[in-house]
């Protein structure tokens, strides 16, 4: 395990530089002047300009200037925003604990719903609830996240008025943003209407949660079910059952847990799906996070704001997957055997 | 906790929160008459200017010398960040007042974007010095006398601030906050305001008019107006101003949404940039012009509710002068002025749309998309150009456009607000000359204009400045629109203005 270890967090290493070295390189990419391209500052002071000239290292060569721009990444020096010149860094810090609020809580509600879906589609193979299950599934993957969107404002929110549709709370209960996301940020608060407060946030969840929370509870109950069914063919279910174990203790220790070796493995690139998808249902449900600014930001080419959002949204992605990686083969011994193999 | 407050959906961010430093509506309405107060009001009721913080001024004989009595024990904010020892005095204006008006004043250089009502209208050459008498008593001296000055001063621009704050920013060596960090003497207090989202202010308890009757006010920030009826249909706003033209004969129909309009002597207007050439020949502005059919731009883009303009001044103004011939649609005359001015082959150009919705141009992209498929009509080809608000503005002000639609809302009931702010030579050094035309000849007569107090007199000179206007046509007016507000049917006590921004000290939520 400890090899395996070592090898994925070298390759976390590896990946995470080979990103700030495209972010870095954006700075050349895109139009105009690398160095305000970097950090934001523009001025028509020339003293100034040398000053930050100096301290990104653009007064040497490339390399000084990527190391320069290594360190002030590391010290939370993420540059200024072109449009209105705050710190990149603070609007990070605030954003970021909003859009994952967004995508941890709708990635359970995923596996809550697409998990048992998969199973019990796989235990009816072929018959009505499968076929259900899957049309269901199948119809539901094929809807577009923003139409999805659109089409439960519509149906919940305007013609029933269940459901706010937009921002994390009724701004009148003026919980202050500390964290970025509020349901930490309503947990830590000192409120006299606390539990209305709650009742408040949910009702604004539920909906982009809802809308989210389908692809991948769609796309998990296929891959659930494929599993399951192959699973169920091995010989040590046939020898389970010969043993004479009931069915549910055949399904829940045998069955279940080897289907979710193969299920963890695909979590990560539904995982990335469900990222992009945050973005878009940021912007439809006004959520204070990071896709929403990321998509003005390349609208108003702020270009330090774009390449503080990619390389946040990046190596988020890259992390849950060395993360989900790691936990499949500790969870899953067989996996690290075929690993030192292969190896 | 819900009942007291307001929610307002804003279609944009705010620049800052201190009116002196600009002029655009959506942060007019958002500080001006909620934050701070001036020094006297104009009523539309008495269609009077009344006194407001100025229990009452005299004007000498030559009005060149105007003496203001303070209204006595005026509060000011009490915020986190200052808490008032005195009530307002009249070193508080002359503090407000020269801020603008001195160079040398340590607040001058603070602001970005310069002072540009002030210096459009030429009021910081205007004044000569203010002189405080005692604590409530001072008198302004003019160099020359003014017919439009009391009118400026009721405009939403000439806002009272702290001196005692002043005092203290500069002891802490933070003077940026004087415009992000208000105190003023408004109805409202301001407590926090992150970027995109919300804007939060609270009650001034001891405001000179009674406190507001409503605790609280959060304004959301929702740049999509589309987005803006959907939160108003399912209460997730309370007001919701400039609704969508689209929308307006639905919202009226609707028994669970209410509807105001007042008259808001506006003008849309598409400018160009007659810096730049092609458009600094006046044949190819008259060609652009002819080229556009404005009447099916009122049926698309105001579904009627507006009134096709052909002058900058509004119809509703005393000194309005229509000229039909100047704006007519005419593709045949458009093709041969431009070839006349040598591109018989038309060019290609861009227009700026305005990116936030306004009475006077409730769709700015739309309309360009219109003119867009006619001027391809003459052979010139358009690009529209768009950014977020506050990009939008600083880049118009630095004359990187080569044609805008944008538009102005009346500060007052003077002609002159909608000339000298938006078509004199010194409006193009403080920004607010979209055109960026200099006209000395233009200058001449609404300086002349103002220098009189006989209507007779101002009304020939705003005459002939008006036709000065329809030959050189630096502009090409589109519009003059209705102001719109729509709240959902528990909001008591709103009332429209047609001039200067949102008012909220009597508005509240009555019974659900």
């Amino acid at each position: 395990m400890t090899r395996y270890l070592l090898r994925q967090l070298s390759l976390l290493l590896v990946t995470l530089f080979l990103l700030t070295v495209l972010s870095f390189s954006l700075g050349y990419w895109f139009p105009g002047d690398a160095l305000v391209n970097l950090s934001g500052v523009q001025t028509l002071d020339s003293a100034l300009y040398q000053q930050v000239a100096s301290s990104r290292g653009f007064d040497s060569n490339i390399l000084v200037q990527y190391f320069r721009y290594l360190s002030h990444l590391l010290q939370g020096d993420w540059g200024v925003s072109l449009q209105d010149g705050t710190p990149v860094w603070n609007e990070v810090k605030a954003r970021f604990p909003a859009t994952m609020e967004l995508a941890v809580l709708a990635s359970i509600l995923a596996l809550m719903l697409g998990i048992p879906m998969g199973i019990i589609s796989a235990l009816n193979l072929g018959r009505w609830p499968d076929r259900f299950l899957m049309g269901l599934s199948l119809s539901a993957y094929s809807i577009p996240v923003f139409w999805l969107a659109q089409l439960f404002i519509l149906v919940f929110a305007v013609n029933l008025q269940w459901f706010p549709i937009a921002g994390q709370i009724n701004p009148l209960y003026n919980i202050e943003p500390v964290t970025g996301s509020i349901v930490l940020d309503l947990a830590r608060a000192d409120h006299p209407a606390k539990s209305a407060a709650l009742v408040d946030v949910l009702r604004h969840l539920l909906l982009p949660l809802l809308v989210l929370a389908v692809m991948p509870a769609t796309l998990l109950a296929r891959l659930t079910r494929a599993a399951m069914h192959d699973v169920l063919r091995r010989n040590y279910i046939k020898s389970a059952r010969a043993k004479g174990l009931t069915a549910s203790q055949v399904i829940f220790k045998h069955a279940v847990p080897n289907t979710m070796q193969s299920v963890t493995r695909d979590l990560g690139v539904i995982f990335s799906f469900l990222i992009t998808n945050t973005m878009i249902t940021e912007v439809i449900f006004s959520w204070p996070g990071l896709g929403s600014w990321l998509i003005r930001s390349i609208y108003e080419r702020d270009y330090p704001v774009m390449q503080a959002g990619l390389l946040t949204l990046a190596a988020l992605i890259l992390l849950v997957n060395v993360l989900l990686n790691l936990l499949h083969a500790w969870r899953y011994p067989q996996i690290r055997q075929e690993l030192y193999a292969n190896a | 906790m819900l009942s007291e407050g307001l929610l307002y959906c804003a279609e944009g961010n705010p620049e800052s929160f201190n009116p002196q430093l600009v002029t655009s509506g959506t942060t007019l309405d958002m500080t001006a008459n909620l934050l701070y107060d001036r020094l006297i009001e104009y009523s539309d009721e008495a269609k009077e200017y009344v006194p407001a913080l100025a229990e009452s001024w005299q004007i000498n004989e030559d009005g060149t010398e105007y003496s203001f009595t303070l209204r006595e024990g005026v509060e000011f904010h009490q915020t986190r960040y200052f808490t008032p020892t005195r009530p307002l005095t009249a070193t508080d204006v002359q503090f407000s007042f020269e801020r603008w008006l001195n160079t040398d004043h340590p607040f001058h250089l603070i602001s970005m974007t310069g002072y540009p009502f002030f210096s459009a209208v030429g009021l910081d050459r205007l004044i000569q010095r203010i002189e405080v008498k005692d604590d409530h008593n001072f008198t302004i001296h003019l160099h020359e006398p003014d017919s439009s000055f009391i009118a400026n001063l009721a405009t939403d621009f000439a806002v009272i601030l702290s001196a005692e704050y002043g005092e203290q920013l500069i002891a802490e060596d933070n003077r940026v906050a004087l415009d992000n960090l208000p105190v003023g003497t408004g109805p409202f207090k301001f407590q926090h305001f992150r970027k995109d989202v919300s804007l939060s202010y609270r009650r001034h308890p001891d405001y000179w008019q009674g406190a507001a009757k409503s605790e609280r006010v959060v304004f959301r920030i929702i740049p999509s107006d589309h987005k803006r009826i959907l939160m108003l249909l399912t209460k997730d706003c309370d007001i919701v101003p400039y609704p969508p033209a689209r929308d307006l004969d639905n919202l009226d129909a609707r028994d669970d949404i209410n509807l105001y309009s007042t008259v808001s002597p506006n003008t849309a207007f598409w400018a160009f940039n007659t810096q730049k050439p092609p458009f600094d020949d006046v044949r190819v502005r008259q060609a652009l012009i002819h080229a556009i059919d404005r009447e099916s731009i009122v049926k698309a883009v105001y579904f009627g509710h507006a009134a096709l303009a052909q002058s900058i001044l509004p119809n509703t103004s005393w000194a309005h002068f229509s000229d039909e011939e100047a704006y007519t649609y005419d593709p045949v005359a458009a093709r041969e002025l431009l070839a006349d001015a040598g591109y018989p082959n038309g060019f290609s150009m861009n227009i700026w749309a305005l990116p936030v919705q306004r009475a006077y141009n409730p769709n700015a992209r739309k309309m360009a998309e219109l003119m867009q498929s006619d001027l391809a009509n003459i052979g010139v080809q358009v690009n529209i150009v768009s950014y977020e608000w506050s990009t939008f503005r600083r880049r118009l002000a630095d004359g990187d456009h080569d044609s805008v639609l944008i538009g102005w809302s009346g500060d007052n009931p003077d002609p002159d607000n909608f000339f000298r702010p938006l078509l004199s030579c010194a409006a193009v050094q403080s920004g607010s000359n979209r055109a960026r035309w200099c006209e000395p000849r233009f200058d001449r007569l609404v300086m002349s204009a103002i220098r009189t107090a006989d209507r007779d007199e101002r009304l020939a000179f705003y005459r002939e400045a008006q036709e000065l206007l329809n030959n050189q046509v630096p502009l090409m007016p589109i519009v003059h629109s209705m102001r719109y507000k729509a709240t959902q049917p528990y909001i008591e006590g709103m009332h429209l203005e047609p001039y200067g921004g949102t008012r909220l000290l009597n508005t509240h939520k009555g019974q659900p």
